[in-house]
């Protein structure tokens, strides 16, 4: 039986069922509790779970994530929250130190299976740090796994996967599409937390994304439509790992590919997707592999963010270009 | 040339033996052991005292890339692990060889860490003794993590993060701080202060007596005198009970003194003057539970040298295990880094084996 | 028994390479124990006492004090067993730079294997580059790197194994099988088109050739460089792709009784280059017969030039020149209809294209700047480009850029034709057969030397009276070749 939810409503659902599935799943985070989020994300489950296991922490990103470390360690799957991108910065030396490598340094005998759930990304007319992509520097960090979800009904799901994994898994929310609304059946069989997705198929052009930028690119899909071009739209979903065999073979069909995100382009994922696609289908690209991203500066002030972020326009332009080609 | 703090400058060190080995009282902490457990207290330093050596003569033999000495803060960590119970969880920094004897952990595995051939060759779980953590202080918030833990599953038990007065200053031990005390969290936060963090002395890291800043975190902090066993033992047990019974957490400064360099590659005479070591050589924590057992009758000549003959012992162990701690193979370095596995590594993996067979001598 | 052991000295936590021997703590003949202090040794900064690896006697010491040793080699021999019978083994010689380095799976060269050069100081010399000791807090301190490649296997056949996959980030070697390299293996995910990397792309858009029609040589189908050029240059590359010249001999096939030929490379190129031009500009055709016997006498007294002596001179040579001094008369003729810029771009320059049949099919060849060539230098063109054409091995470039065309129906017996325009250009010229015809003659019946010549034109751009008066100049000028001097 489906609903209607928005993006932000799916997450609470499946944070909901997954504090329902497992005892030992708990919440923490600033402003989780009493107040239920600052996006309304966790609302209503310190009232329904208690004060033990969706817990109001101190101001203090380090030990948000370092406490996780120990709590899961003792057998527990904490769900961490970082409030927002710019605000994981004090929490990145326990992410990339401890959590990202104690699996491996520990021969397997230590499993991590936490959660840190990070609202990202741009276009919500903000101050500063409160519109950052920071997916790189952890998709860079091997022992980390990262996600991203792009819609509601994906929400639901990953955020529930996300926590039965044993890996530990940063979890990245659209915070602009927190409002997006989706019919989500919680009876469905969901996809694989791993897989990609061809969310518009095409022949013309591929256009490979995740987060905030999934429902750009379908716009700017169905706006080429109307000038004759036909636009296939990857969906990545899982950021580290990549499902590859997704990817390759939307790019081997149609033999031109462009990366949509909104992180800055040096060295960000974009460029490792560049790299990827170009060495597996150097035969078959008719083009380069083109990124539309962020520019390789800090997050502009939000009047001319609009200007930074990859739009339709600018998207639909890197399609002429790869077109032209 | 900066000088550390002296202890006589300080109130409230507690303080049960003398480092003459005299007995004395304490009006809060108070130890009651029968002779066998002065013995084994006393073999305990023995024994701890002998790994430390081994383990340097080994790094000086090319058999260790590295090695962290505990030399003169044995009492320390054996005061505190032989307080740790079979309940109880110590999160270590990278000095606690001491603290891993007593959990029990075997002190070869302590050394594949050093020699490069592993990352921590014990299983945490195993035992109650995490891996060792390198990066300062970090570990401090991993117990306190573990003791919310312990108290969202109602378990008996507590928890001890060893720490040195460098990690005092940094930010993740201060976090915990704040979060073991709005949480009331059971730990024990146990920092040996051993004078100097590398080449910075204690000054530099605080402007009062460390274990005063506790308060300032809204719990008690107590200084003990951490080259006496006796006096450790009983504040630790203090504090690890107070932490049981749901009364939050406790700091404990075991004040003592880093004997040694800060790892084998440290060159301390850079820094300090000989006539520091010279002063702490008086209190020695070894020989002031020595002269007390011999003076007292606890323990005799024969005890004494048994105890020696166990050293040696331990220390052939030691060196044999060292010395068969063979290299890994190559391709386990894919190993491990995802409980759920990577397609990605395995590929990786592949290619590297590939790579490897393709050369001269190597097995296909 | 005497059990001897080597004691080397080893890499002291600190990137050692060499230390200096300060002080022997024990001389040999001394029986010693285990980590007893055996000698110091100077490091960067400090003096570091070495416990002694065994227990037993010291037999040798290799040094003296104030020498600098190298990190590895003995420095200390002991007689572990000094008594007793020979032991099974004992304790293991330490290893010596053996503590593992997680980056570096290779072996390593001994220290002792690299090149010294002299030094300042006494001893043995430094090794080069070692003159700054790294201290290194945290581990055993960098090593030095390789100097050498490590020897590879020789593989006689495509060995690389289990390579099923994608190609490897790193190329293989060219001693690795051939087929390893750009092992471009693995089953294809997806459907895929071409399969050509970008430079060969590239060429094949210079070079006019469409990679859809090629099947390609190289590894896994691959669309090749060679098979690019193949293609353009008319060489049978592969009998499939030879849809070029139309073949004499029909192969029907009996159930059939049909034959299908596909239609590939040059055909299909001249196919829609032709419908292209067909359907774009409005074709008139405008004929006319002339006595060209002045001219065929023209050709004789050329061909008996010396000047001439080396060129093959035919009729067309003198149409040629015909019409490019026609055309410097009727300059619009020779122009093109810049429909997307909405422009007629006339030229200055003739690139006169002749149609000729060659085994790959009907091309047209140009002659660039055909107007600044004097006769002689024309003649050599026009053979050049016949004989290249009939080679088969006309380049691209002079398919290029053409601005007026001439094509001879002659040579097939025929009298005139309604030529098709090349593309992008507004007129040309067919040139018939000449033959003896009754003419009438300053008012008499003759046998002349007659032909035909047709010229269509685009109409957009010529209108009939252009047309007309353009091809009444070519065909006066064959008619009466004292006019070239006339017109000059």
């Amino acid at each position: 039986m489906s609903s209607t939810l928005t993006l932000g409503k799916a997450l609470n659902e499946g944070l909901r069922k997954a504090l329902e599935n497992d005892p030992k799943v708990l919440i923490m985070g600033e402003d989780v509790g009493r107040l239920g989020g600052v996006f309304r994300v966790t609302d209503g489950l310190q009232k329904d779970f208690g004060e033990d296991r969706v817990i109001d922490t101190p101001l203090a990103e380090s030990a948000i994530v370092g406490t996780a470390v120990g709590l899961a360690i003792r057998g527990f799957r904490p769900v961490c929250e970082i409030q927002f991108d710019g605000f994981v910065f004090p929490a990145f030396d326990q992410i990339v130190t401890q959590v990202a490598k104690m699996h491996y340094r520990s021969a397997g005998n230590v499993k991590l299976p936490i959660t840190i759930r990070i609202p990202f990304g741009g276009g919500i007319g903000a101050v500063e740090h409160h519109s950052e992509s920071p997916e790189s520097y952890f998709c860079h960090t091997p022992g980390l796994k990262v996600v991203a979800c792009s819609n509601a009904v994906d929400a639901y799901w990953m955020i529930q996967q996300a926590i039965e994994s044993d890996d530990p898994i940063v979890f990245f929310e659209p915070k602009r599409r927190y409002w997006d609304k989706a019919d989500v059946d919680p009876s469905a069989t969901p996809k694989s937390l791993w897989d990609a997705e061809v969310v518009r198929s095409g022949s013309d052009v591929t256009l490979i994304t995740y987060g905030p930028s999934v429902k750009v690119c379908l716009e700017a899909a169905a706006a080429a439509e109307t000038e004759g071009r036909d636009i296939e739209v990857v969906d990545l979903r899982s950021l580290s790992p990549i499902d590859w065999d997704t990817v390759l073979t939307s790019v081997r069909k149609t033999q031109r590919a462009i990366v949509v995100s909104e992180a800055p382009v040096y060295a960000s994922l974009a460029s490792e997707v560049a790299a990827r696609i170009s060495e597996k289908c150097f035969y078959e690209l008719e083009s380069p592999v083109l990124r539309v991203c962020g520019f390789s500066t800090p997050y502009p002030t939000s009047r001319i963010e609009e200007d930074y972020l990859p739009d339709l326009d600018r998207i639909l332009d890197a399609v002429d270009r790869t077109l032209a080609f | 040339m900066p000088q550390s703090v002296q202890p006589s400058e300080g109130p409230e060190l507690v303080q049960l033996l003398t480092p003459e080995g005299e007995r004395v009282e304490h009006p809060d902490y108070s130890i009651d052991l029968t002779d066998d457990e002065y013995r084994g207290l006393y073999r305990d330093l023995v024994l701890v005292r002998r790994i430390d050596t081994e383990a340097t003569a080994l790094q000086r033999q090319g058999e260790l890339g590295l090695w962290a000495s505990l030399l003169g803060q044995e009492a320390a960590q054996v005061g505190a692990g032989r307080a740790l119970t079979g309940n109880d969880f110590a999160f270590p920094t990278y000095r606690e060889h001491g603290v891993a004897y007593c959990k029990g952990v075997d002190p070869v595995t302590l050394l594949g860490l050093f020699r490069g051939v592993n990352q921590g060759g014990w299983n945490p779980h195993d035992k109650g003794f995490q891996l060792y953590t390198i990066v300062i202080g970090s570990q401090t918030l991993h117990a306190t993590g573990y003791a919310m833990g312990l108290q969202r599953d109602g378990a008996d038990g507590a928890v001890m993060a060893f720490f040195g007065d460098g990690a005092s200053s940094q930010g993740d031990v201060n976090e915990a701080f704040v979060w073991s005390s709005v949480f009331q969290a059971p730990v024990v936060f146990f920092c040996q202060n051993n004078q100097w963090a590398i080449s910075e002395p204690l000054e530099r890291q605080s402007r009062i007596p460390l274990y005063e800043r506790a308060k300032g975190f809204g719990f008690p902090g107590v200084r003990v005198d951490g080259n006496d066993v006796l006096a450790v033992l009983a504040v630790a047990r203090a504090a690890l009970e107070r932490a049981r019974e749901g009364s939050g957490p406790t700091l404990i400064e075991a004040y003592t003194y880093r004997m040694g360099p800060h790892t084998t590659s440290d060159d301390p005479t850079r820094y300090r003057l000989a006539a520091e070591l010279e002063t702490w050589k008086l209190k020695d924590p070894i020989e002031r539970m020595k002269a007390y057992l011999s003076r007292t009758g606890i323990a005799d000549h024969d005890f004494i040298e048994q105890v020696d003959k166990d050293a040696d012992e331990l220390a052939a162990h030691i060196r044999a295990g060292c010395l068969a701690l063979d290299d890994p193979d190559p391709l386990t370095l894919f190993d491990n880094v995802y409980a759920g596995g990577s397609s990605l590594l395995d590929e990786e993996r592949e290619q590297l084996a590939a790579y490897l067979s393709s050369f001269e001598g190597a097995h296909s | 028994m005497p059990t001897f052991k080597d004691f080397k000295l080893p890499d002291l936590g600190e990137g050692l390479t060499e230390g200096e021997i300060l002080k022997w703590l024990v001389s040999p003949g001394d029986e010693v124990k285990l980590n007893q202090p055996i000698v110091e040794v100077e490091t960067a900064k400090a003096a570091v006492e070495i416990p002694s690896p065994y227990a037993g006697l010291v037999t040798t010491l290799h040094h003296g004090e104030g020498d600098t040793v190298d990190v590895g080699s003995p420095i200390i021999t002991f007689d572990v067993d000094p008594g007793g019978a020979a032991t099974d083994g004992g304790v293991a010689a330490p290893a010596q730079t053996k503590v593992a380095a997680a980056a570096d799976m290779v072996p390593q060269i001994s220290e002792t294997q690299i090149p010294h050069e002299p030094g300042l100081v006494g001893g043995p010399a430094p090794k080069a580059g070692t003159e700054e000791k790294i201290e290194v807090l945290v581990g055993s301190g960098p090593k030095s790197g390789k100097l050498t490649r490590r020897p590879r296997k020789q593989v006689a056949g495509a060995v690389v194994s289990s390579v099923q996959r994608p190609p490897a980030p790193a190329p293989q070697p060219a001693r690795v099988s051939a087929a390893a390299v750009g092992a471009h293996a693995e089953q294809v995910v997806g459907e895929v088109h071409v399969l050509a990397k970008p430079p060969v792309r590239k060429l094949a858009r210079d070079l006019g050739v469409d990679l859809r029609l090629l099947t390609g040589t190289g590894p896994q189908g691959t669309i090749t460089r060679a098979d690019v050029e193949a293609a353009s240059n008319g060489a049978a590359a592969e009998p499939a792709a030879a849809a070029a010249a139309p073949s004499r001999t029909i192969d029907f096939d009996p159930a059939t009784r049909e034959q299908r030929i596909p239609i590939k490379g040059v055909r299909k190129q001249m196919a829609a280059a032709m419908v292209a031009s067909a359907y774009s500009a409005p074709h008139v055709t405008i004929f006319t017969t002339i006595d060209v016997t002045a001219a065929m006498e023209f050709v004789d007294r050329l061909r008996a030039n010396r000047e001439f002596a080396d060129v093959r001179i035919s009729p067309l040579l003198v149409v040629a020149k015909a019409l490019l001094v026609a055309v410097r008369r009727n300059p619009l003729v020779n122009s093109t209809w810049d429909d997307a810029a909405q422009e007629i771009v006339v030229k200055d320059y003739v690139n006169l294209g002749i149609a000729a049949a060659t085994p790959r099919g009907l091309l047209v060849p140009n002659i660039k700047s055909a107007e600044s060539l004097s006769l002689l230098e024309l003649a050599r063109e026009l053979n050049q480009l016949v004989a290249t054409a009939r080679d088969g091995k006309t380049p691209p470039a002079d398919m290029a850029n053409g601005t007026i065309t001439i094509t001879n129906v002659g040579v097939f017996g025929m009298d005139n034709g309604t030529p098709i325009l090349n593309p992008g250009e507004s007129a040309i010229l067919c040139f018939g057969a000449v033959r003896d015809m009754p003419w009438v003659h300053e008012g008499q019946l003759a046998v002349r030397k007659v032909t035909q010549l047709s010229l269509s034109f685009d109409h957009r751009i010529v209108d009939g009276q252009l047309g007309s008066q353009f091809l009444a100049d070519i065909a006066a000028l064959l008619n009466d070749p004292a006019l070239f001097a006339a017109w000059s």
